[in-house]
């Protein structure tokens, strides 16, 4: 409201000042020379004060002030022009041109082009209060890690938002500054070491090897750390070491527990001639096997990889893959709300006539998700 | 609330200038008092406006408010308050609302201190100011709007462009843009005096004090942004003929020309035709200078704005400007009485000279930053003209310029004497050989055009004083005399005495660098040493730093000369980490007017790392040139002679009608 009346007094003080001059009496200005004639007049003086002085000698002096007094005489032989008659008229209509130009174009292409009633959101105002806003949350963590660098516990809770949010360097940041604050615990190198795989697309780097090692290390039964560890054997092309390793894991694992399948897809894949899996992304059915982890692993496991997956795709939409394999997780992790949303911006990137498009419909269609929504 | 408004604000200013920019004019064709006076109100108004919505975006970036896309994307949360100000024109919409800002502002000048000036011509010429200030706001809400608003308001902010982080650029874009803009003040005025059909020599008085301000400014505006790029960019050189640089060349020689074509139409009623044509031309290239800088189609180190459909807008405005007014100039220039004659030597045939080098050289400067882009439309082939074209043109052209700069403030006006000023100038010109010699042995080593180069600079400089000289009458009368005499000199005089002697100094300081100058690249490993300019450098080592948003390597130098320690600096490589972009930042040592230039290149596998280092003596010379120009424009600006007429009006604002009429 208060806006509104901003706007209507700064109109009305703009059209008032501009009125000012049209509602004076009409005027006829005649013809003035007098400003010239002040210009002249003074470079007379000039060549005075030139002669004076010695600059110039009498004889250009008398040159120069005849050709000045000519341009003199010129000036005042100018005749006035005037018109008087239909003033009051012009007056009139430049009037209302006035009262109804200004709240028009005003009004009409700040409505066309403003956004009214958006608030100001200056950044203070906004980390003093910040709701739920993952980002600000964040912001406000990252100000005042900023002014105290040393507390652990800030950078232990970031590091997995960051991991999760897919800023793989603060991630790492992040896990380090925690260790070296909070001591290491197997919870913060395995962190570490996810980060360090994600950030070099699947493989498992030797820094991540080791950061694996020291987790299994701390937590000997920690699953990622030995799922890791044996995928790190899988990726050097030892295949014999790789299946033997996926075998003892399994071996050790409870019957039932829910990564069974995907060490069962490793141990086929590096038995026989089959070829070894491509380093690549979580794929669908490692993501579907860690469904049925315990509890807490299950919470970080597949976050971080979905949305994982999720963040990267944020950054690169153009991958078909990546958008089947992130629809079918979020249906899978029963997560029906972005499940949809996925298939509305997957929708986006490949329209529901293409090739692809079709296919992420049928997709959604068996996951029974909300297909006619996501593609209006 | 505020960015909302301002931007209400900038949509009215629309309003105001679309009325301003006709009625005006017709209140001019009526010698309607009302409607003309209806111009100056206006101007206020929009300056007003404009001033309102340029300081709400400001408070926007200040408050770091990132649900204005501008924002968001040329700020960060942790730039320093300065930059987070200077950001505000560090990028394309913000720059074009310093433009609109400048030249409301410059017509606001004209309402108010154009009280001496005829009604129709004030009326007409604010007219003209708001035609472009219709186009340009125009431009802004419709290809390059600073105030549209995000949905989802993220928290941080993208950061601006870390070599525009420098205060530098807090200061360089103003006052290129005072000049740039300040042309538009002679333009319009131009552009009036067609309309009206009247064009004499009190025009080019009223016209001068403009011109004046805005060659000041832009003299300001590319010494700084030259000494900017001499030390942000690392790379040692104060000048590198990037079209940037000679978009703002260009306006520059141009208006120069015009400053001096303006007082022959002053004294002689003379080259009035050239005169109107040269203040075309000179707003015509600070326009081309902003498409050229603002539509991306140049590569260049510091444009920042890739948007080609905005660029069809800015050819559109170019077109209509530039086009419009050589139009109107076509069919009105015939019509326009000629003033009086001269000899070939004399003052004017002096000036005449000067406006023929200097335009000439313009056009060369012109060529070589068009001829590339010309050809890479037409035949796709990507071709570079670059130091030696200009060198070679533009040194040559300058060669008779510097000769005859001296000369011209000797001969008397419409016949001079040759003889007469050579034989004034002749000791100038032997004090200056001696002192180039001078100079030349102290520096050593060179080659013997250096020499010339070096005379060249000191004559201008002696000339210059000479000219005082002869005027005060030193020598001739008593000593006494001649001081009363100095004193008594029209300020404009000084002013062309300090103008033609700050271009001498510039000379020196270009002539020196560029033959004097030593460069060594070497790698080096802490505890090493090199040497320059007779000063011995030790490389003491390497440490990191943590700047607001950056992070930095420094590396710390000692200077010592014979035995002594004179000097540390430190030179570093930054890492801006939002935008993830090096800098180098130059450590810089400064003797006199020489500087020791100390840059950091990549770190090698051993542990060393590669050092440039530069003596360049006598370099600060090139830009205490400058100052030296711009001290003599705001003194010539203070010449009373500039405020002629203001008397008779200040009678006028008694409001009988008596007193009207008397005129």
């Amino acid at each position: 409201m208060l806006f509104w009346i901003i706007i209507a007094v700064l109109t009305a003080l703009v059209a008032a000042l501009l009125l000012a001059p049209l509602m004076r009496a009409p005027k006829v200005v005649e013809e003035e020379t007098s400003g010239e004639a002040e210009v002249y007049k003074d470079q007379l003086k000039e060549i005075d004060r030139d002669l004076a002085g010695g600059l110039i000698n009498a004889q250009e002096a008398e040159n120069a002030r005849a050709e000045i007094g000519r341009r003199l005489i010129a000036v005042s032989a100018q005749s006035a022009r005037s018109t008087a008659a239909g003033q009051t008229l012009a007056h009139r209509i430049a009037q209302v041109l006035v009262i109804a130009l200004i709240p028009a174009v005003g009004l009409g292409a700040y409505l066309y082009l403003g956004s009214p009633g958006n608030p100001d959101q200056p950044l203070e105002a906004r980390l003093a209060n910040p709701g739920n806003n993952m980002e600000l949350l964040v912001a406000k963590a990252e100000r005042y890690l900023a002014d105290n660098p040393d507390d652990g516990k800030g950078w232990d809770i970031l590091a997995p938002i960051y991991l999760r949010s897919g800023r793989l360097g603060d991630a790492e940041l992040a896990w380090r500054n925690a260790m070296r604050l909070q001591g290491v615990t197997a919870e913060r190198v395995i962190g570490l070491g996810e980060t360090l795989v994600q950030n070099n697309q699947g493989i498992v780097t030797e820094d991540a090897r080791a950061a694996f090692q020291e987790g299994a290390r701390l937590d000997p039964k920690n699953p990622r750390a030995r799922f890791y560890l044996a995928l790190a054997i899988e990726q050097a092309g030892r295949r014999d070491e790789a299946k033997a390793a996926f075998e003892a894991f399994s071996k050790e694992s409870p019957a039932d527990a829910p990564w069974q399948p995907l060490l069962k897809d490793h141990i086929a894949a590096n038995s026989g001639d089959a070829p070894p899996a491509a380093p690549g992304n979580p794929s669908a059915a490692d993501v579907q096997a860690a469904s049925g982890m315990s509890a807490g692993d299950r919470q970080q496991m597949i976050r971080s990889m979905v949305e994982g997956l999720d963040a990267k795709l944020k950054d690169n939409p153009k991958n078909f893959e990546g958008w089947m394999r992130l629809v079918r997780s979020y249906a899978m992790l029963g997560e029906k709300d972005k499940a949809n949303a996925a298939l509305t911006t997957s929708l986006e990137n490949f329209p529901a006539t293409g090739q692809e498009g079709a296919q992420l419909v049928t997709l959604g269609r068996d996951l029974g998700l909300d297909v006619e929504g996501a593609t209006k | 609330m505020i960015v909302e408004t301002g931007h209400y604000a900038l949509v009215l200013a629309l309003a105001v200038a679309l009325l301003s920019s006709v009625l005006p004019v017709i209140g001019a064709r009526r010698n309607d008092a009302g409607m003309m006076a209806f111009a100056s109100t206006a101007s206020v108004a929009l300056f007003g406006l404009v001033l309102l919505s340029f300081s709400a975006l400001t408070w926007a970036y200040e408050a770091s408010d990132f649900s204005v896309k501008n924002v968001w994307e040329n700020s960060h949360s942790a730039m320093p308050a300065i930059f987070r100000f200077s950001a505000v024109w560090g990028n394309h919409e913000g720059s074009m609302m310093l433009w609109l800002l400048i030249l409301t502002f410059f017509s606001l000048l004209v309402a108010v201190f154009g009280r001496n000036l005829p009604e129709s011509l004030k009326a007409n010429t604010l007219a003209v100011q708001a035609w472009m200030a219709v186009a340009f706001i125009l431009f802004i809400l419709l290809t390059s709007n600073p105030f549209l608003r995000l949905d989802v308001v993220p928290a941080e902010g993208q950061d601006l462009n870390p070599i525009l982080q420098d205060v530098g650029l807090a200061i360089h874009p103003p006052l290129l843009y005072l000049g740039y803009v300040g042309f538009s003040v002679s333009f319009s005025f131009a552009i009036a005096a067609l309309i009206d059909g009247r064009l004499d020599a009190a025009w080019a008085r009223w016209v001068r004090p403009w011109t004046l301000a805005a060659w000041t400014f832009l003299t300001a505006g590319i010494a700084m942004g030259s000494y900017w790029a001499y030390y942000e960019l690392g790379w040692g050189g104060w000048w590198f003929w990037d079209p940037v640089e000679n978009a703002s060349l260009m306006p520059w020689l141009a208006g120069t020309a015009l400053l001096h074509s303006a007082i022959v139409m002053e004294k002689r009623e003379a080259l009035k035709i050239w005169t109107v044509l040269l203040a075309i031309i000179a707003f015509s290239l600070s326009l081309l200078g902003t498409f050229l800088v603002r539509s991306g189609v140049l590569t260049s180190v510091h444009s920042f704005a890739t948007d080609p459909s905005r660029g069809v807008f800015i050819l559109g405005i170019l077109t209509l400007f530039i086009g419009g007014a050589f139009t109107l100039f076509a069919i009105r220039a015939p019509a326009l009485k000629s003033g009086g004659l001269f000899a070939p030597i004399s003052r004017e045939g002096a000036l005449v000279l000067n406006n023929l080098v200097l335009t000439v050289s313009m056009a060369s400067v012109l060529i070589g930053t068009l001829y590339p882009l010309v050809l890479e439309t037409l035949t796709g082939n990507k071709i570079s003209v670059g130091a030696p074209f200009f060198n070679l043109t533009f040194g040559l052209l300058m060669v008779p310029l510097l000769i005859a700069t001296p000369f011209g403030p000797m001969l008397a006006w419409k016949r001079g004497d040759l003889l007469g000023a050579f034989q004034r100038l002749y000791v100038a010109a032997g004090l200056a050989l001696v002192a180039g010699l001078v100079f030349f042995y102290l520096d050593e080593g060179g080659p013997i055009l250096a020499v010339l180069g070096l005379a060249a600079g000191f004559y201008l400089i002696f000339g210059a004083i000479a000219d005082l000289w002869y005027r005060s009458g030193f020598g001739k009368a008593a000593t006494g005399i001649a001081w009363k005499r100095l004193i008594g000199l029209p300020r404009s005089a000084f002013g062309t005495a300090l103008g033609h002697a700050g271009l001498g100094i510039t000379v020196l300081g270009v002539i020196a660098v560029s033959t004097f100058q030593t460069e060594h690249v070497t790698e080096m490993k802490p505890g090493e040493t090199a040497d320059a300019g007779g000063y011995h450098l030790v490389f003491d080592g390497m440490n990191s730093m943590k700047g607001p948003n950056f992070t930095e390597q420094r590396a710390h130098f000692s200077i010592s000369r014979d035995g002594q320690k004179v000097r540390e600096v430190w030179s570093s490589k930054r890492l801006y980490t939002a935008r993830r972009m090096p800098t180098t930042e130059a450590g810089i040592a400064t003797f006199g007017a020489s500087q020791l230039y100390v840059a950091l290149g990549d770190p090698m596998a051993d542990g060393g790392i590669v050092v440039r280092i530069w003596w360049k003596p006598s370099v600060l010379f090139i830009w205490f040139g400058a100052l030296f120009m711009m001290a003599g424009g705001v003194i010539s600006l203070t010449d009373r002679r500039l405020r002629v007429g203001a008397p008779a009006r200040r009678a006028k604002k008694m409001p009988t009608p008596a007193l009207e009429a008397a005129e």
